[in-house]
């Protein structure tokens, strides 16, 4: 049978908001094509999230001499341990490049579902704190839209998505339509109770906002506690566009997913000037395939989406579509992660934790809401929690014998940590282009990444550490020892930025519904978007742009303007 | 399927879809094949006598099985052939001869072949040397979630890391001291901790 090569959608992309776009148009009626680079993912078989350590070969120590062979780069991530490998990309198959000096680590995932298998699930509304902020500072350009604009379809995607949370009525962290928060341990409310007490309000600790089902929700069931949701969850009990959005659009029998697909480029009409369609090396025969959609939407995250668009230059487009302002591939952000502090909270010996919450706690931005403070812009958040020290503290213990094997086993002291992440600033110097030397495995031109942290971002990082100690002196901590970070950006995976928003054609790549100034038809709903990072997890930002755009793109295209 | 009956039949492992009674047998099959591992790759039989006997040493056999009932040793010698570099195989390799030279100037005998009480004396003063070390280079026992062992510690904090993992994520470790439970199906957040006579910690 002739594969089918004409539809009306086309969606490139099947990871957090490829997922919710090929929801999104499927549901509307438009049939659609969803494009994914990797292979197909089969729940029942790949998931390994109850794969005890003593089943994996190397007990969970991963096998590092494979990994740094071809996984160098991504198994700089946590997720990327001896179960969860395989949820992330060869670094040896696609490769890219940097300044010297000057790293950026890219994680990446690709298989249906992309990364929003092994994402950390923390959900939180952005706020006007974050959409007015380059307006107040001068900096960059406006975003085009408010919270205002944005909240019903907040509303919308987190009815679907489900996210446990804790209500606050904090105006920089606006709430969520939250399912029931999960529990804070001893040592955590112990923190939580001298916050209140000590910073006036200014400072709180909540339980994070995780898209994880705290009951069933939409057909899909509580969480279990096994803990590990980065490999997978046949219970589907956290928000993935495996385990959500895609079986959806499965159901509307509208969808095609074509995995094994690497889109290559797009192709332009100058008379129309309309995207006609796709161009799509397949990872399996290496031919060559054309497919053609009325609509396009690029869901393939912040860089390759952008690489898509770098790689399919026109003679009016000589930079790559749709980049007649020459801010395509600019202007990249990440969030700034690892300042914060350790210390260890008296009392409570008598108690821990049973089951395996996936979630921890969240300190919202503290830092420039009300007031000016700090000698830099902007601020950031603390992710963090308590947890009872385990076995790994015998390593650099003296004792054996019977009586050292008893004591070892039992729970340590309450270790409690902050673990900042910041806001990054917009700057134009941040850039991907495309390295026409170097091509993947697939003969397509790698990025090269040009990026740095600026002063602001290093002096939030700085004050990660003053401030998070405080709290935990406040909470009567003893053995602070203050964490300082390090990491070059990319490491967040927050990546964004590259193809921004705007009112202005001749500054921004997309208008305010994520439609493409110069190509009506195309659409790009990734972290690409953004205008600027605030500084909490951008995911569930992602999904209400994304459903907002196909909302609008919808009503174009059956209004002809498409 | 029911969330109870998935979880029931994905219990042990969720890579094997078939029908409970094939898993188990699976399982029997997998831990067959564990409990007759080829002669150690790295380890000569005297390494591998020492390192045995210092791992039942660490972690012995109580009402509970020690390291050695785990396989360490095994665990051990995998890590040294395929997950070690080089220079850490060697650096652990020279400090087994350590102990032979510490056992062999105090008590002019091998490790394996000094009494019970004169092993106990060597790991004794091997502690003594950590403690000077972790002094000066403080490793509080904190790992970040996920994050990579360390790899550039001398030879008794890295025996000791071995052995404590080994034992720590086998079955019978982590089921029985830890009370680990694959699928718990509860949070409690703030739970008594059981105050039986071996303690336990659960997870």
């Amino acid at each position: 049978m002739k594969e089918e090569t004409t539809y009306d959608a086309i969606v490139i992309g099947s990871g957090i908001t490829g997922g919710w776009a090929a929801k999104e148009l499927t549901e509307k009626g438009l049939k659609t094509l969803v494009l994914e680079a990797g292979r197909p993912i089969v729940p029942e078989q790949d998931y390994v999230e109850h794969v005890p350590p003593w089943e994996m070969k190397f007990r969970g120590l991963r096998d590092r001499r494979l990994q740094r062979e071809d996984q160098p780069i991504q198994s700089l991530c946590y997720a990327c341990d001896e179960w969860s490998s395989k949820f992330f990309i060869s670094d040896k198959e696609h490769p890219y490049t940097t300044d010297a000096g000057k790293p950026f680590w890219w994680i990446r995932g690709r298989q249906v579902g992309g990364r929003s298998i092994t994402w950390g699930r923390q959900s939180y509304r952005w706020s006007d704190l974050d959409f007015e902020a380059n307006l107040r500072d001068g900096i960059a350009i406006d975003w085009p839209i408010r919270y205002a604009d944005l909240a019903p379809w907040y509303d919308y995607v987190e009815e679907f998505a489900g996210i446990s949370g804790e209500a606050l009525g904090l105006p920089q962290l606006p709430d969520s339509k939250f399912l029931p928060p999960m529990d804070l341990n001893c040592a955590e409310k112990v923190v939580r109770d001298a916050i209140a007490k000590h910073f006036g309000g200014e400072r709180v600790l909540t339980i994070g906002r995780a898209a994880v089902l705290t009951k069933d929700h939409q057909g899909r069931s509580a969480c279990h506690y096994c803990g590990p949701c980065e490999r997978g969850c046949i219970t589907r009990s956290y928000f993935s566009s495996l385990n959500s959005t895609l079986p959806a659009a499965e159901k509307t029998g509208r969808m095609t997913l074509r995995p094994f697909s690497v889109v290559h480029s797009l192709n332009f009409d100058p008379r129309t000037r309309r995207a006609t369609g796709v161009r799509v090396i397949d990872a399996k025969t290496r031919a060559s395939v054309e497919f053609r959609g009325k609509v396009i939407f690029l869901c393939a995250s912040a860089l390759e989406s952008v690489r898509i668009l770098l790689n399919s230059s026109t003679t009016e487009f000589p930079n790559g579509l749709a980049n007649s302002s020459g801010e395509l591939g600019h202007n990249l952000m990440d969030h700034i992660k690892g300042g914060g502090a350790v210390g260890t909270i008296p009392g409570n010996e008598d108690r821990m934790v049973l089951g395996r919450r996936p979630n921890g706690t969240y300190v919202p931005r503290f830092r420039n809401v009300k007031k000016k403070d700090g000698a830099f812009l902007r601020g950031y958040g603390f992710q963090g929690g308590g947890q009872r020290e385990g076995w790994q503290r015998g390593v650099t213990q003296t004792g054996f014998g019977p009586e050292f094997k008893n004591s070892v086993s039992k729970p340590g002291p309450w270790r409690f940590t902050f673990y900042g992440y910041g806001e990054c600033l917009p700057n134009h110097n941040n850039y991907v282009e495309l390295d026409k030397e170097k091509g993947d495995a697939w003969g397509i031109p790698v990025l090269k990444v040009h990026c740095e942290w600026g002063e602001n971002e290093l002096a939030l990082r700085d004050d990660m550490a003053v401030s998070a100690a405080e709290m935990l002196a406040a909470a009567g901590a003893h053995t602070i020892e203050p964490l300082r970070g390090g990491d070059p950006p990319g490491h967040s995976i927050h990546e964004m930025g590259t193809a921004r928003m705007g009112r202005d054609p001749k500054t921004s790549v997309l208008n305010a519904f994520n439609q493409a100034h110069d190509v009506k038809n195309l659409f790009l709903t990734d972290g690409g978007a953004m205008v600027s990072s605030s500084c909490v997890n951008p995911s569930l930002t992602y999904m209400a742009l994304t459903a907002r755009a196909c909302d609008y793109a919808v009503q174009q295209l059956k209004k002809g303007e498409l | 399927m029911n969330r109870r009956e998935a979880m029931r039949l994905l219990a042990t492992s969720a890579v094997i879809p078939l029908a409970p009674g094939s898993v188990m047998a699976m399982l029997r099959d997998a831990r067959t094949v564990v409990g007759t591992q080829p002669a150690p790759r790295t380890l000569n039989p005297h390494q591998e006598a020492s390192v045995r006997a210092m791992a039942e040493m660490i972690l012995p056999r109580t009402d509970t099985p020690g390291a050695t009932d785990v396989g360490a040793s095994e665990f051990i010698d995998l890590m040294l052939t395929e997950w070690y570099e080089d220079s850490e195989r060697e650096r652990f390799l020279n400090g087994l001869e350590d102990v032979d030279h510490r056992a062999q100037s105090l008590f002019a005998k091998d490790f394996v072949d000094c009494q019970a009480i004169q092993q106990a004396q060597v790991l004794t003063a091997l502690g003594e040397k950590m403690a000077e070390e972790t002094e000066r280079t403080p490793d509080r026992g904190r790992q970040l979630r996920g994050s990579s062992p360390r790899t550039d510690e001398s030879f008794y904090p890295m025996l000791r890391r071995l052995i404590l993992t080994a034992y720590y994520t086998s079955e019978a470790g982590a089921s029985g001291k830890l009370h680990f439970e694959v699928i718990p199906d509860h949070f409690d957040a703030c739970a008594e901790v059981p105050s039986t006579k071996e303690g336990g910690g659960r997870q």
